[in-house]
């Protein structure tokens, strides 16, 4: 009895690894498709419109680097959201 | 009221429990875990704080959670988009925890504790500003510097009564935070977990800014305004499109690859200096900015960077500002505590009616329960009639150079041991810091170890603000050791003469204070080593059980849990090789 136990736990364990290394692959196709179309082809557009997500770059001509924030206290509904 | 805070998957996943306004249990994740930083569900540290005041989550009114994940998740597309086909690799590792936890907070929390009413969500660097409302300031201005939030990296604004605005902000890829990081990763540490060390490591280097030939080399990749307001020159990082932070051209300005097992030559050294120089100087300028802008002579610190005890004792001497004050844990492990004291004070318009001044917020052992672990694990110990006895034998174990675990009250809220989680030890013995390696810590060996005093003998010993900041309570402030007890210390004094020290008063921890007086009795100097209680790579130790399987597998001496003082040699058991388990 002990050693059916041991043996379908070990057929258990690795029946999950398989499933979690199908999985990855599985993951890593569809986040590929994902990656090339949608932000492939957003990033490229947006290169050409001359858009960028980041301020990566050092113009030296601003006086100052601080950004507008004014954060303060907001409806309570407002703080219900994730965004 | 109840209003719980949680803050996770980032790093240091942490909750704080409040109650009418007043914080009444706090822990972090790690120190149920085990897992140094942990980044989960604060599942263990959730069931602790409703636990300690004997309720269900059916008594909770508000969750609070320490940022606003779907802003985060902006951030981090246009990572991916900017950097696009560059940051492919951290797209497919990243995508999947984003999408299977950081965007299913709500489901996460409503499942895993069964709550069904709202979550409230505040921005990262508001839950940060928040430790405003638990510092005994009425008005105050605030400086907020970490890696990154949701887009910030830096903020100040000012703190009125219960009300907090922040004013400005700097963005996301530009980050004090993850400048002092990269330098951490180029130094071979690891990140967001070992920057101390470099602000240890950097008293070790030139620290004249003429002499040091890094520090001109490191400013041209920082561009700072006379505001304080700054930029980074992006060629040198990668850490917004990889899994890594310098690039290649940084490793190009410091004249070598990303150190990995090499000695730490003077070059090093000199880095670590230079970041330390760099990162004090932008600081001083945010400070002095802010300071002309909001008028306030008090300052409310918070954030990450809030931990560099180095540049925070040398504030009040640089800047305009009188008094300073940071909670015991300004990093992102705090912030659970900050979004609590926010839904309270500001979003519910409640009176402030809470100062965290003791830091001792988590789980707690009575007499009988450690007596029960000892009995039923048949552990070898010995009894104290009342505290009086367990100072005087204690103190006298410590002058006689061995090293005690001391195991008392709550556990303490934020990274340092602070008197509750302890490794206490001589700092007159010129060999106690090479003792503690050996026989404890197992770490590098330029890092110092902190002297712990009465609060009211400090300013004899140390070069002290006066008054003293209130963070010095917490650890969060190095000074000078003035020059005639230096060598009287050794065991605490670092290599450029200072020491981070811990205030303690009477009305925080009684016993704790009394033994550092009673040890100064003895041996002329009230000062002793504190160490947090744990071994390199561990989080510091929690239960009974932790501390006692520290003691074991280490070379602590003694190990006093509440009135039971335990004897390492009359219990040879070992459980495990602490040498073996030593690890960043």
């Amino acid at each position: 009895m002990k050693y059916f136990k041991i043996f379908f736990g070990a057929v258990k364990n690795g029946f999950k690894k398989f499933g979690e290394n199908i999985a990855l692959i599985i993951n890593s196709i569809l986040l590929s498709v994902v990656y090339i179309l949608g932000i492939g082809l957003t990033a490229i557009i947006s290169k050409i419109c001359g858009k960028s997500f980041l301020d990566r770059k050092i113009s030296g001509k601003e006086k100052t680097y601080w950004n507008n924030l004014n954060l303060k206290k907001q409806p309570v509904e407002k703080y219900y959201r994730q965004f | 009221m109840y209003i719980l805070g949680i803050s996770c998957y980032y790093h240091d996943a942490s909750a704080a429990l409040l109650k009418d306004g007043k914080i009444v249990a706090a822990a972090q994740e790690e120190r149920f875990t085990r897992k140094k930083h942990d980044t989960s569900f604060p599942i263990n540290s959730i069931n602790y704080c409703l636990k300690s005041q004997n309720i269900s989550v059916r008594n909770i009114d508000y969750i609070g959670f320490y940022e606003k994940p779907i802003i985060k998740f902006e951030r981090v597309l246009s990572q991916h988009l900017d950097m696009f086909p560059l940051s492919f690799k951290t797209f497919l590792s990243s995508t999947p925890s984003w999408l299977n936890e950081k965007l299913r907070v709500i489901k996460k929390i409503k499942k895993s504790l069964k709550y069904n009413k709202d979550v409230l969500f505040i921005e990262h660097h508001l839950a940060h500003a928040a430790s405003f409302l638990i510092s005994p300031f009425k008005k105050a201005a605030i400086v907020t510097i970490d890696g990154v939030g949701e887009w910030t990296t830096t903020t100040y604004g000012v703190g009125n009564e219960e009300e907090i605005k922040l004013i400005k902000e700097i963005k996301f890829p530009h980050s004090l935070g993850l400048l002092y990081s990269t330098l951490t990763a180029y130094l071979g540490f690891s990140v967001n977990n070992s920057e101390y060390k470099v602000m240890g490591l950097s008293a070790y280097g030139e620290m004249d800014k003429n002499k040091n030939p890094y520090y001109q080399k490191l400013k041209k990749i920082i561009d700072v305004r006379e505001d304080g307001s700054y930029k980074l020159d992006m060629s040198y990082f990668v850490y917004h499109y990889a899994d890594r932070m310098p690039s290649k051209k940084l490793c190009g300005l410091l004249d070598g690859p990303v150190r990995k097992n090499e000695e730490i030559t003077k070059r090093y050294k000199d880095i670590a200096a230079a970041v330390q120089l760099i990162y004090e100087e932008v600081l001083f300028k945010i400070l002095n900015y802010v300071y002309k802008e909001t008028k306030q002579e008090n300052l409310i610190l918070s954030g990450g960077c809030a931990l560099n005890s180095v540049a925070n004792g040398k504030i009040v001497k640089n800047t305009k500002f009188k008094r300073i004050w940071s909670q015991p844990d300004p990093g992102d492990g705090g912030t659970s505590i900050g979004v609590a004291s926010y839904i309270y004070n500001t979003i519910l318009n409640n009176k402030r009616n809470y100062v965290l001044s003791n830091p001792y917020l988590g789980p707690k052992f009575t007499a009988e329960q450690i007596k029960d672990f000892l009995d039923r694990n048949k552990i070898k110990y010995s009894e104290f009639k009342d505290e009086k006895e367990i100072v005087k034998k204690v103190a006298n174990l410590i002058y006689k150079n061995n090293v005690v675990g001391w195991f008392f009250d709550g556990m303490e809220w934020g990274p340092r041991a602070l008197g509750a989680r302890s490794i206490l030890s001589n700092p007159c013995n010129p060999k106690m810091q090479d003792v503690l390696n050996l026989k404890v810590k197992h770490r590098e060996k330029f890092r110092p170890f902190a002297p712990v005093v009465c609060e009211d003998d400090a300013l004899k010993y140390f070069e002290c603000d006066n008054p003293i900041p209130e963070p010095t309570d917490f650890m969060l402030m190095v000074y000078p050791i003035k020059k005639q007890w230096q060598k009287k210390i050794p065991a605490v004094t670092h290599v450029d003469g200072s020491g981070r020290l811990q205030t303690i008063r009477k009305e925080q921890n009684h016993l704790y204070y009394n033994l550092i007086k009673e040890f100064g009795k003895i041996s002329g100097i009230p000062i002793l080593i504190n160490t947090s209680f744990n071994i390199r790579g561990e989080p510091i130790v929690c239960t009974p059980f932790d501390a006692y399987k520290c003691m074991m597998g280490t070379g602590i001496d003694y190990l006093i849990m509440n009135k039971f003082l335990i004897k390492r040699e009359e219990n040879q058991k070992h459980m495990w090789d602490s040498e073996k388990n030593a690890r960043d």
